[in-house]
């Protein structure tokens, strides 16, 4: 996020896009709620009727997959009104004149035809986008789960660009991140293409710091997304792999795919707290301790960084992740030191060696005040990023072509599927599954229609379907409802024993982040007889784990 | 229909009035009523619709303030509210449904029960109709022969305003008179009387015998005729009504010229004056007096408010309870459209304002003018913290005027005749006259018009006849009976607001129950505080606590009295600790005029409430009651 | 220059922002006004009326929570008077329930009602009379609801509306009857509650519960036994702020951090209820080798020296590039720090990367 979450209740003008903050990110969506009260406007672009969508001024519904028309044409209406801040265009941008041709087809009348949304609420929105004093921009991944994510965030990315409303308080571009640590993640290098504090491999001076501060020589290619890496496992170039934390299998689309690549695999190594269903494929399943167990840190959306303490041992020998990896690299044998008594230790190192968190320690982020980057130690930490200066100089407006999804209906499979999460359910429920009583909400996998699309089915809400597209099929209820709009149906996959949703999803992917379109997918539906539900555990409502 | 409703749960913030509340939140293009975290209300009570219910909102889209008009035209539909109809009401309104429900179950008078549960034949029990013998009255009134149907299931109800025939008995919208023992069948329905001609120097009744409840019979002494002159000058009309001293007559008293000055001096938009007819305080039934024989007098007095303050849209809330009212007012404001005082252009002139009736649903505390707000907004009938006060911030936020029936009706006259008149008619430092309600043991019950200042006892004995059947007076209620009793010694004071407040009671809303030497104060100090107890909002811990406490030890001290077991608390001091955390703490009117009853009790019979604690209760009512 | 506008309280001038509530200054100033339904998260509503204050030239006391600091304003928060009718309101509150001992006060901690009632000095022992409310059977498994001890502040009520706007409960009927209820009075489930359990941890008195707290001091484990540790909620990238209650050996359970720099004390039901996963019987507490086909636990020194052997093999046999490591977006970041480090120093690729693409 560029700016923070506590901010959010001051911006005047939020304009939320293929983001169901409610139910995933519930607290973010309780700022969203004292903006309201405050008397913000509120715009939301989703292709479901999701809850926020209700208490919005606007709710741009579009059809699945068409962001990035919609955004050109919204740029088009701001240049075309004369909304933009011809200020920050001059100073802060630049490729403005290309962006201005570039949009000129994108129209209003050809949109509406495009996207589904009338002319007028396309209009309004851009309009009152750009007219606010400040606004922002709040999206999740129904704008990155696509094979042209990249596109969907740049066209996006223009429309604050244009407007001025980057590098100022409670506005910006603001990606509300899916995991607890999905940004420490990265943040500490868990990439292929960066050290910690994202300094690039590639680049010859930050390898020869990473080689003298580990004492041995740094590869100097860019590694390969995970994506690829589960391509490469297929083809026999990769042997092993190591997966801490991540059920894989479940998560990852085409379940069929993923589970051939690891099954091609000489060796897998599966860290984590529970015997996942990656976990049962594993050679060596190192047993993991859980957040209430360790010293450590997570760094959430708006990049701040926040301190774990023990409060409880680990169960049996579970040990903290660090440890057992340093344990296994000395036991390899190095020179690298993987000396370390405690976390701290390992936090240190990190903030050495990484600018953004250089200005870090435990005793600084103990009350989880900062935002990186805090480049020194008296640094007060960066909760607004981008003020006067851009990381890389000017902010480029981008001219971003519209690419339909990668795989529309058609005679064979009619419908549009698209992914989420639900309130109570947290990705593949290994954690809320656990947790007792939040199934009350979320007892099991459905399938969300629209009435029509029901009645054209001849489907009731609880009935069973086959839910079937070119990669395979699931067994799943019905949900009747009009959150879901005409054409396009809606399944999370939080139940993999009994649905799982990701046989069924695409893998094809945005060719620069690799990013799986888990967002859209053709699918065909049939009433399917009930499975046998005897060997499932009332209490996980999942089956039974022996 | 969005609601610009502009409340939060319990009332406004009072630091920054115009920040955005929840239920606009909610509002803020909703079609339906659904959680708004994701999870949808469970199946049976998804898209649960209503298409009765759906007509009925869709005849009231753009009407003002139309929430308890539609749960009415609903409830007159179905003869309750049905759950699905309540799910239309909260989809379309935006009002979250469970908010719905609570303020639903607020009021006396909606249902949410099937028909033929309920009782049908509503008998009255408050202050004034409980000196009669409602046990025999009720059983009576089950297998009563009237000229309309009914189930024979009766319910007490708290005071609809009908002490001058107490007890009155309702059946749908029929109103009858009953006597309080003997046959209660072929009872007569009830009329609304004309106040008697005591000879005094009148404002408000000076015309109200010559016929003027119509408009034809309005115009020919005059009326209407000030309308004009407010356009032109309304400065004019301000000027008049500070000098003639009028305050409002729903007990507050704050100067009316002032009031209607600061909303005249609001740029907001749109602006409202709303008429205060819910006439709640058992003892009185002046402003019923005064609608159902001078409407066009209160209605002039409103449409004088609207030109001077540039307000559009006017409302009568009109209480449940007054359901002839609510016909004949309608009426009257039909006519005064008819001949161009009301609507469009009113008179040429270029302004407008349309007025229109709003039915209470039965609660008491909608009578406190910022309850009533929110009433009429459709949220729960808290009072609001003030300030801000309804001038800058009332009905949906915007300015507003509030005034009662009689002193929009006090104003028109004002202007008519002057405020100089008007503030001679008082007596001594007092301008003007007011309009008493008395009831209970007198000969003559009934409505009167005094100057300000004349001596209770003057009213009581001299134009109401005094005490029947050669009783003596006791002592009366005040205000109704939230302004606590006057005792026999104290019978002369002058009726002003000071007079009063001196004795440690309160003026209020000039309701009078006269109890005669028969009855036991203790009782009646139990009766009216029963009534504040059962009204009560539950907003406030003072009021919510306190009625009830003070309830239950007036209760202990009856039973003992009538030979249950002796009262083991401290009684004294445990109600001179609730009395004074009401006094000093309360929310609201209610709460905080609630001690009056209690404290006058034990300034003026501390011998009964003595005895009582011994187990005696002097008048032997107590033993009775117990029978 | 403009001064700010001046209020004084309790003797010491204060300056104020327009806007503030004279509670709100007088808590700067570290005077002790008593209140109960008072919450920083809510708008003041002045039910209680504990928080009354004495202001000159006013002939009542004021609620200070929903009273305007207004320049020159002096007011006092203590007076014999007001303390007198402090100690009247408590018992006056404490006389509306049954008794104030719910399993609130032992599970998690004594209630603001208890820890009021105990500061003044009161008892459940003057006004006596019915009590109010009635408990309500609530088939959800997370919330408990025991309204018997509900004193009618509507704390609950309002932060249903006003911080999560689930609009699930409501006040139903008047005065002494206040209840608290969902609509047509049918239970949490049937509501649009999203069992977040704002409610419970906003609540003065132990009507509200967490079940998962619930009976945690009949099982050895009660309040003054437990350590409470600051954490960071495990689920979506919010980061909230939570506290974990601990008997030393389990996770009992979550109460929300109101200083949370990014919640303020608001969670969501993962949040508030989901942290019990790691109480899950099926937690892996030993390594596992596959042997013969089977995963069979094994010591840690087996594990470490089995998987170094496998790995150092891979690397010398296939090249740096045929092994690829994959780091959580869930564990904590040291563990991520290590494995990249360890992909990149020691089997010699920058062939890393997380969970963030699916």
């Amino acid at each position: 996020m560029s700016n923070s979450i506590p901010e959010i209740e001051d911006c005047p003008f939020l304009l939320c896009v293929g983001t169901n903050m409610t139910e995933c990110h519930p607290i973010i969506a309780v700022r969203v709620k004292k903006a309201l009260r405050k008397g913000a406007r509120l715009f939301t672009i989703d292709p479901r009727e999701i809850p926020l969508a209700k208490m919005a001024e606007g709710h741009v519904q579009l059809r699945i997959g068409t962001d990035t028309y919609l955004f050109n044409a919204m740029a088009k209406v701001i240049i075309d009104e004369g909304l933009v801040d011809q200020e920050f265009l001059d100073t802060r941008t630049e490729g403005f004149e290309e962006l201005k041709a570039h949009v000129q087809k994108f129209t209003l009348s050809e949109a509406e035809k495009i996207t589904g949304v009338p002319a007028e609420l396309i209009r309004e929105t851009a309009v009152g986008y750009a007219s606010a004093e400040r606004a922002g921009i709040y999206y999740t991944l129904g704008v990155t789960e696509h094979i042209c994510g990249v596109g969907n965030v740049q066209s996006l990315c223009n429309l604050a660009l244009l407007t001025g409303n980057l590098g100022k308080r409670a506005a910006g571009i603001n990606p509300l991140r899916g995991q607890n640590n999905i940004q420490g993640a990265g943040d500490v290098g868990a990439l292929p293409n960066s050290y910690p504090g994202f300094q690039s491999v590639d680049v010859p001076e930050v390898q020869a710091k990473f080689e003298k501060a580990w004492g041995v020589p740094m590869d100097p290619d860019k590694g390969i997304t995970k994506l690829k890496a589960l391509d490469w496992a297929v083809e026999g170039t990769l042997k092993g792999m190591w997966i801490c934390g991540e059920n894989t299998l479940v998560s990852d689309p085409d379940v069929h795919h993923t589970r051939h690549a690891l099954e091609s695999l000489d060796f897998l190594i599966v860290q984590d707290m529970f015997l996942t269903d990656t976990a049962k494929m594993a050679d060596v399943v190192l047993p993991a301790s859980a957040f209430t167990e360790v010293d450590g840190f997570f760094t959430n959306s708006d990049r701040r960084v926040q301190r774990l303490r023990p409060a409880a041992p680990s169960p049996g020998e579970a040990k903290p992740d660090w440890w057992i990896i340093a344990e296994i690299a000395k036991k390899i044998g190095t020179t690298v030191n993987f000396d370390y008594s405690k976390a701290e230790e390992v936090f240190d190192e990190l903030c050495d060696l990484s600018p953004i968190y250089h200005g870090l320690s435990y005793a600084r982020i103990d009350k989880g005040t900062l935002h990186w980057p805090v480049p020194t130690k008296d640094h007060p930490g960066t909760p607004v990023l981008h003020i006067g200066e851009f990381p890389r100089g000017l902010g480029k407006l981008q001219c971003v072509e519209y690419q339909p999804p990668a795989e529309v209906p058609d005679d064979e499979y009619p419908w549009f599927l698209t992914t989420g999460r639900r309130l109570a359910t947290y990705h593949t429920n290994t954690m809320t599954g656990r947790a007792k009583g939040l199934s009350v909400l979320a007892p099991n996998e459905w399938l969300e229609l629209h009435p029509m699309d029901a009645e054209e089915l001849g489907l009731k809400s609880k009935e069973w379907v086959k839910v079937t597209s070119r990669r395979g099929d699931v067994l799943t209820r019905v949900k009747v409802t009009k959150a879901s709009p005409p054409g396009t149906m809606f399944m999370s996959f939080a139940f993999p024993e009994e649905t799982p949703t990701n046989y069924i999803t695409n893998p094809e992917a945005d060719p620069i982040t690799e990013t799986p379109e888990l967002k859209v997918a053709a699918i065909r539906v049939e009433k399917a007889e009930a499975p046998d539900l005897s060997d499932f555990d009332p209490m996980f409502q999942t089956k039974k784990r022996h | 229909m969005v609601r610009s409703s502009a409340l939060s749960i319990l009332g406004r913030k009072s630091t920054s009035p115009d920040r955005v509340p929840p239920v606009v939140l909610f509002a803020v293009l909703n079609r339906r009523a659904r959680g708004l975290n994701g999870k949808e209300v469970s199946m049976p009570q998804t898209d649960l619709h209503d298409v009765n219910a759906s007509e009925i909102i869709d005849r009231w889209e753009g009407e003002p303030a139309p929430f308890l008009s539609i749960l009415h035209e609903i409830q007159a539909h179905y003869g309750y509210l049905p759950e699905p109809a309540l799910h239309e009401v909260s989809s379309r309104l935006g009002i979250p449904l469970a908010e719905l429900y609570g303020t639903v179950t607020f009021y006396h008078f909606f249902e949410l029960e099937e028909p033929g549960t309920n009782p049908d034949l509503w008998m009255c029990e408050s202050s004034a109709c409980c000196l009669k013998d409602l046990t025999t009255l009720e059983r009576q009134l089950s297998s009563a022969r009237l000229d309309t149907p009914h189930s024979g299931r009766v319910r007490r109800i708290p005071c609809p305003g009908r002490c001058d025939i107490a007890v009155p008995v309702f059946v749908g919208d029929r109103v009858y008179a009953s006597a309080d023992s003997g046959s209660a069948n072929d009872l007569p329905l009830a009329t609304s009387a004309l106040p008697a001609n005591i000879g005094v120097e009148e404002c408000i009744f000076a015309d109200i015998r010559k016929g003027i409840d119509t408009l034809a019979g309005y115009r020919a002494v005059g009326g209407y005729s000030t309308l004009e002159t407010a356009a032109k000058d309304p400065q004019k009309i301000l000027d008049e009504l500070k000098v003639s001293g009028l305050t409002g007559r729903g007990g507050a008293g704050f100067p009316t010229g002032v009031k209607w000055d600061a909303v005249r001096k609001e740029t907001k938009q749109p602006k409202y004056i709303v008429c205060n007819a819910d006439e709640g305080e058992p003892g009185c039934f002046k402003d019923r007096c005064v609608m159902d024989n001078a409407p066009h007098q209160m209605i002039e007095g409103m449409v004088l408010a609207a030109l001077v303050t540039g307000a559009e849209i006017g409302i009568v809330y009109l209480r449940f309870e007054y359901p002839e009212t609510l016909a004949s007012l309608q009426k009257a404001i039909d006519d005064a459209v008819g001949a161009g005082y009301l609507g469009e252009n009113i008179l040429g002139t270029g302004h407008h304002f349309k007025l229109v009736i709003r039915r209470g649903a039965g609660a008491y505390i909608c009578g406190e003018e910022t309850s009533l707000l929110n009433s009429l907004e459709g949220s729960h009938p808290f009072p609001r913290d003030k300030p801000p006060f309804p001038t800058t911030h009332g009905l949906f936020g915007r300015p507003t005027v509030i005034n009662n029936v009689e002193t929009f009706a006090t104003a028109a006259m004002i202007i008519r005749k002057g405020g100089a008149w008007f503030a001679g008619l008082g007596l001594g430092e007092n301008q003007g006259t007011r309009v008493f309600s008395v009831s209970g043991d007198i000969a003559r019950p009934g409505n009167y018009e005094l100057p300000i200042g004349t001596p209770l006892s003057t009213l009581l004995n001299q134009h109401a006849g005094g005490a029947p059947n050669g009783r003596t007076i006791q002592g009366v209620t005040m205000a109704g009976i939230s302004g606590g009793f006057v005792g026999a010694a104290d019978l002369d004071v002058p009726l002003d607001s000071k007079s009063l407040a001196a004795l440690g009671g309160m003026l209020g809303a000039g309701g009078i129950i006269v109890h005669d030497d028969t009855r036991c104060m203790v009782s009646a100090a139990r009766a009216s505080m029963n009534f504040l107890a059962h009204e009560s909002c539950g907003k406030c811990f003072p009021c919510r606590i306190g009625t009830t406490r003070s309830t239950e030890i007036l209760d202990e001290m009856r039973t003992h009295a009538g030979g249950g077991p002796a009262v083991t608390r401290d009684a004294v001091s445990e109600l001179a600790d609730l009395d004074e955390v009401m006094a000093e703490a309360s929310a609201c009117g209610l709460g905080l005029a609630a001690p009056f009853v209690t404290r006058t009790l034990m300034k003026y019979w501390p011998d009964q409430v003595e005895a009582h604690l011994r187990g005696e209760c002097p008048t032997g009512a107590c033993e009775r009651s117990k029978a | 220059m403009i001064r700010p506008p001046m209020m004084t309280i309790d003797g010491v001038e204060m300056t104020f922002t327009p806007g503030d509530t004279v509670l709100e200054v007088s808590k700067r100033v570290g005077s002790k006004v008593p209140h109960l339904c008072w919450d920083e998260r809510l708008d003041p509503a002045g039910s209680c009326r504990l928080c009354i204050v004495e202001v000159e030239g006013r002939r009542n006391p004021a609620a200070s929570c929903t009273l305007p600091a207004e320049e020159g304003m002096i007011v006092v928060t203590e007076t014999e008077k007001l303390r007198r009718m402090q100690v009247t309101l408590l018992q006056m509150v404490l006389s509306e329930n049954p008794a104030e001992i719910s399993s609130r006060n032992v599970d998690v901690g004594k209630t603001e009602l208890q820890l009021l009632a105990e500061d003044f000095g009161v008892t459940r022992n003057r006004f006596l009379g019915a009590v109010s409310n009635r408990s309500k059977d609530d088939a959800n498994p997370l919330l408990k609801r025991d309204y018997d001890h509900c004193i009618a502040c509507y704390r609950c009520v309002r932060i249903c509306a006003e911080v999560e706007a689930d609009f699930a409960i409501t006040m139903t009927g008047r005065g002494f009857g206040k209840e608290i209820a969902t609509p047509f009075d049918r239970g949490l489930l049937e509501s649009t509650c999203t069992l977040c359990g704002q409610c419970v941890y906003t609540c003065p008195t132990g009507a509200l519960a967490d079940h998962k707290m619930v009976g945690q001091a009949a099982k050895g484990a009660p309040a003054e036994k437990q350590t409470i540790t600051r954490s960071i909620c495990p689920y979506c990238g919010t980061g909230c702020s939570i506290d974990l209650h601990s008997d030393g050996e389990k996770v009992l359970g979550v109460t929300p951090a109101l200083d949370g720099p990014v919640n303020e004390g608001a969670l969501c039901i993962k949040g508030q209820f989901g942290f019990d996963f790691v109480n899950s019987d099926d937690r892996l507490k030993k390594p596992m080798i596959r042997k013969d086909g089977t995963l069979v636990e094994v010591e840690w020194a087996e594990a470490i020296e089995y998987t170094a052997d496998k790995l150092r093999s891979i690397r010398d046999e296939h090249g740096p590039k045929a092994f690829y490591s994959i780091a959580s977006g869930r564990a904590p970041g040291e563990g991520g720090y290590m494995l990249q480090k360890f992909q990149r120093a020691v089997m010699g690729s920058n062939f890393i990367d997380n969970c963030s693409r699916a």
